[in-house]
């Protein structure tokens, strides 16, 4: 707890610290976020009460109006980086010093919170006021400022982020994006110089997060503030002026985006994911020898970073070569024609009958096929969670039927049923987990359905081993394991009720690459087992993979078809605000460069197709 | 939903009532209340009665929003009146055999009847229907800062209570998520043995408490860095004032009140 201040300390605070700002000079102090020889352990309490260490010697220097990303993987010490600078955290060793200050000493914490203002991941738990005015003058409040200057300040941040008309209105009544944008509202207010984002778009759907992202650039230039962006998303993180990759507390290594991202290893080995061009690069670049490469990198000497050069330099690389045909698993997983779903002109309102009544289905009718994989995608509003939940009868249709093989949600023995058929995975499934043990909380669902004890020891032991976890930690609490472990015993707790059908909501969201690949391997491991599998994501490259994609738009189902009949719909994908996926952005560049028409949309089918097209063109009667 | 909750009973207009300082009102309704609870004959309670009617009808509430309060007193209220009314002298009017009605009885079932009516009614319409959570919190916060000095934690009391409003929803959305969750994993809540339906409750109330825990965890740091320190050196958005309206609104409410009470200290054999 740290002594409070008085009102007239603040404020003189306030007044010299602005005036800190204007007399500093571009290599001043006072212009920089300095972090020095930082090393942080969090104490642990408990049995041993031993330290984890989440930082080691870090250091760097954040230059004024710079825009910089800081990646790594999960448990890399991105958020404490975040919170040093904030001074919500004090370093054990080294110094941090925020525009000539150094957070350690007391008397200027103010003066750096109010400076560096922090967005966090979760919307919701950032809000404190109970209506939208009142949370963004929080921070204002708090520095002691006149209340005709708060409300100046107010109406104008509102303003600026567009949320005017909800000034009185309940935060809970604001969509996730609304939500963070309220949140830099806060922050506004408080007239910052650097906005410190905290994953802060890994909640929303990808069409909030780029308005989001958007608002945030037009702020940067407009107020010339320092942008500090911790995120997974590497498709924005290109947009930085610097990136520094953060592995096991350490800065693993540094430079602009090109700097970066031409070192497809290194970035690979960090755990990350690569721009889909790049990774396409990468990919295609397996398939020559290393002979063919160095002369590559004779002739063509530039980093190769944009789609543009990437495309060209994989035109010169064929042109030096032939690449050798890659194995590809061309493992087709069968569907049978039987119909296990069958969902028939489905419609729900919220509130039905009240003024506050909301559409959330509208005559909603599709089939699933035994053995399929269907992707549900729309945008946060579009009636997705809703349903979902009719699927195994959460939600009892107000009009219309849904079926699960024979059993119908609408009767209530059915019901006990379908859920044991159907296994319902919702979005952040480590937040139900409430048992004991592991062991225990996966075999909850199990147990439940009356599954007799032995059935359910192998049901959860083999749950385990699919989601990678080992054996030992089934005796273990699950409170005691870090984000990413807890995910996969909950995803572990639906496994091992071996269901036929497994509908995932999200279940990678807020994962770092190497765990959104896992989730992947888990959902291809399922349908190995020729279960059906309805996944409902925002992620393209994911929905991809789907036998066929149902596309929701405001409650109604405007498009039930192939990836391929979806994705070059462009009017169906603005309508319903979703984007093609990347790797099929850059399929039209590849097309234009070797008079190509392949297609795909992950990155290994548009190099697998690329291959294959050059390979039909060498030899055109093979 | 979100505003129902948010807002609790508050109806929303621009009546006297409604733009009165929460402060004034908090004041005000204890006088009420004192003044409600002292007098036991006719004539001041037949002036609180008309004082309360005037009440109603500047705060432009529909009369039947306003009974509707009533409802959850309804119990207390039919036994409050059935004591009175068996016990008591003078005349007898009725007898039941071990249970008789007396003309005194009678007259105070009625009038103690009234009080507890008046009771609910003038607070909830001071109170819930005319002043939002909000600014009841920021009243009491402001009343009570003088204990401050007797380290009465005035500004903690307040903001605990106005994010404990602000999250309501947010929980409540929660709890209906987890709840979807566990059924989806066979959980039951209504069918089953007494164990099954415990465990099923048990499966809910723990992920939302550790939920709570993570959640505070985060907001007490989201707090910090938007420069939260407790309540020394805060200003407020929406600072409270004292108005014209309140000043007068105040003499013409504790005039009636002292005349009520003079009725029943002065004149107590009037009717």
């Amino acid at each position: 707890m740290r002594m409070p201040f008085s009102k007239e300390q603040i404020l003189k605070q306030e007044q010299s610290f602005i005036y800190a700002e204007s007399a500093s000079h571009p290599e001043s102090e006072d212009s920089l976020i300095l972090i020095d020889g930082v090393s942080f352990a969090y104490s642990v309490s408990g049995e041993g009460s031993s330290n984890v260490v989440a930082l080691k010697n870090v250091s760097l220097k954040i230059n004024k109006g710079s825009h910089i990303a800081i990646l790594g993987r999960n448990g890399s010490g991105k958020s404490t980086l975040a919170k040093l600078i904030n001074a919500l955290e004090i370093p054990d060793q080294g110094k941090v010093i925020v525009f000539g200050h150094d957070t350690s000493d007391n008397s200027t914490l103010w003066s750096i919170r109010q400076a560096c203002g922090m967005v966090f991941q979760n919307p919701d738990n950032q809000i404190v006021g109970t209506t939208v005015e009142e949370d963004i003058a929080f921070g204002p409040e708090n520095l002691g400022i006149p209340s005709t200057e708060i409300r100046h300040r107010v109406d104008q941040s509102l303003l600026r982020v567009g949320l005017e008309q909800y000034a009185v209105k309940a935060p809970s009544q604001l969509s996730g994006g609304q939500k963070q944008k309220l949140a830099i509202a806060g922050i506004l207010a408080m007239q910052p110089a650097c906005i410190i984002l905290d994953e802060a778009t890994s909640m929303l759907d990808p069409k909030s997060a780029k308005d989001f992202l958007k608002l945030i650039k037009e702020l940067q230039q407009e107020f010339s503030l320092t942008i500090i962006e911790i995120t997974h998303d590497i498709e924005n993180a290109i947009l930085a002026d610097y990136i520094y990759i953060m592995q096991q507390g350490e800065i693993f290594f540094s430079g602009t985006p090109r700097e970066v991202f031409t070192r497809p290893d290194k970035v690979l080995a960090a755990g990350l994911d690569l721009p889909q061009h790049l990774y396409i690069n990468y990919l295609f670049q397996k398939s020559f020898s290393h002979g063919a490469l160095e002369i590559l990198h004779e002739k063509y000497p530039n980093d190769i970073f944009t789609p543009e050069e990437t495309v060209d330099s994989m035109f010169e690389l064929n042109n030096i070569a032939n690449p050798k045909m890659i194995a590809v698993s061309t493992a087709k997983y069968n569907s049978s024609n039987q119909t296990l779903i069958s969902v028939d002109n489905l419609s729900y309102t919220y509130q039905k009958g009240t003024k506050f009544a909301v559409d959330a289905l509208q005559e909603v009718s599709f089939q699933v096929n035994q053995g399929e994989m269907i992707a549900i995608v729309g945008h946060s509003g579009s009636g997705k969670s809703t349903l979902i939940s009719h699927l195994n009868g959460l939600i009892v249709p107000q009009t219309g039927q849904v079926k699960i093989m024979n059993l119908n949600t609408r009767n209530k023995k059915d019901v006990r049923e379908i859920r044991k058929f159907l296994g319902l995975l919702f979005q952040y499934p480590e937040h139900q987990l409430f048992e004991n043990t592991v062991y225990e909380d996966i075999a909850f669902g199990p147990k439940q359905f009356g599954f007799s004890e032995s059935v359910i020891e192998k049901n959860v032991k083999q749950a385990i081993d699919i989601v990678g976890l080992p054996q030992d930690i089934l005796q273990r609490s699950p409170f005691e394991l870090s984000g990413g472990q807890q995910r996969r015993v909950a995803i572990a707790g639906v496994l091992a009720m071996d269901c036929e059908i497994f509908v995932l909501d999200e279940p990678a969201a807020g994962l770092d690459p190497i765990g959104q690949q896992e989730i992947l391997n888990y959902i291809m491991h399922l349908r190995e087992l020729n279960k059906t599998v309805i996944l409902v994501t925002h992620d393209m490259k994911l929905a991809a993979r789907a036998d066929r994609i149902l596309v929701l738009n405001q409650g109604f189902v405007t498009a039930y078809d192939t990836a391929a009949n979806i994705f070059s719909n462009q009017k169906l994908l603005t309508a319903a605000g979703l984007e093609v996926p990347p790797a099929y952005k850059f399929v039209s560049l590849i097309n234009k460069k070797f008079s190509s028409a392949i297609t795909g949309y992950t990155a290994e089918d548009v190099n697998y197709n690329l291959l294959k097209y050059l390979s039909n063109r060498r030899q055109p009667n093979a | 939903m979100h505003d129902r909750l948010l807002l609790g009973k508050y109806y929303p207009s621009k009546s006297i009532l409604h733009r009165l300082d929460p402060r004034t009102k908090f004041i005000l309704l204890i006088l009420l209340m004192v003044t409600l609870l002292i007098p036991r004959t006719v004539f001041p309670i037949l002036l609180l009665l008309f004082g309360s009617a005037g009440l109603i009808i500047i705060s432009k509430i529909p009369l039947k929003e306003i009974l509707s309060s009533l409802r959850s007193i309804l119990f207390i209220l039919v036994f409050a009146f059935l004591i009175n009314l068996f016990s008591g002298k003078g005349t007898l009017l009725l007898d039941l055999g071990i249970l008789k009605i007396r003309q005194d009885g009678l007259l105070n079932a009625i009038l103690m009847s009234i009080r507890l009516i008046l009771l609910v009614l003038d607070t909830t319409l001071f109170l819930t229907l005319t002043t939002t959570p909000l600014q009841l919190s920021h009243g009491l916060e402001n009343l009570l800062k003088p204990l401050s000095v007797i380290r009465f934690p005035a500004h903690e009391i307040a903001m605990m209570m106005s994010i404990a409003l602000r999250f309501v929803p947010t929980l409540l959305e929660e709890t209906d998520r987890i709840m979807k969750a566990q059924s989806s994993r066979g959980a039951n809540y209504d069918t089953g043995g007494f164990f099954k339906k415990a465990k099923g409750y048990i499966s809910i109330i723990v992920p939302l408490f550790i939920s709570c825990f993570r959640r505070a965890d985060e907001l007490a740091n989201a707090m910090e860095a938007r420069c939260y320190h407790g309540g020394t050196g805060r200003t407020k958005l929406n600072e409270l004032k004292y108005t014209t309206l309140d000043l007068i609104f105040s003499i013409i409410f504790i005039t009636c009140c002292a005349i009520t009470l003079f009725a029943h200290y002065q004149m107590p054999n009037l009717l």
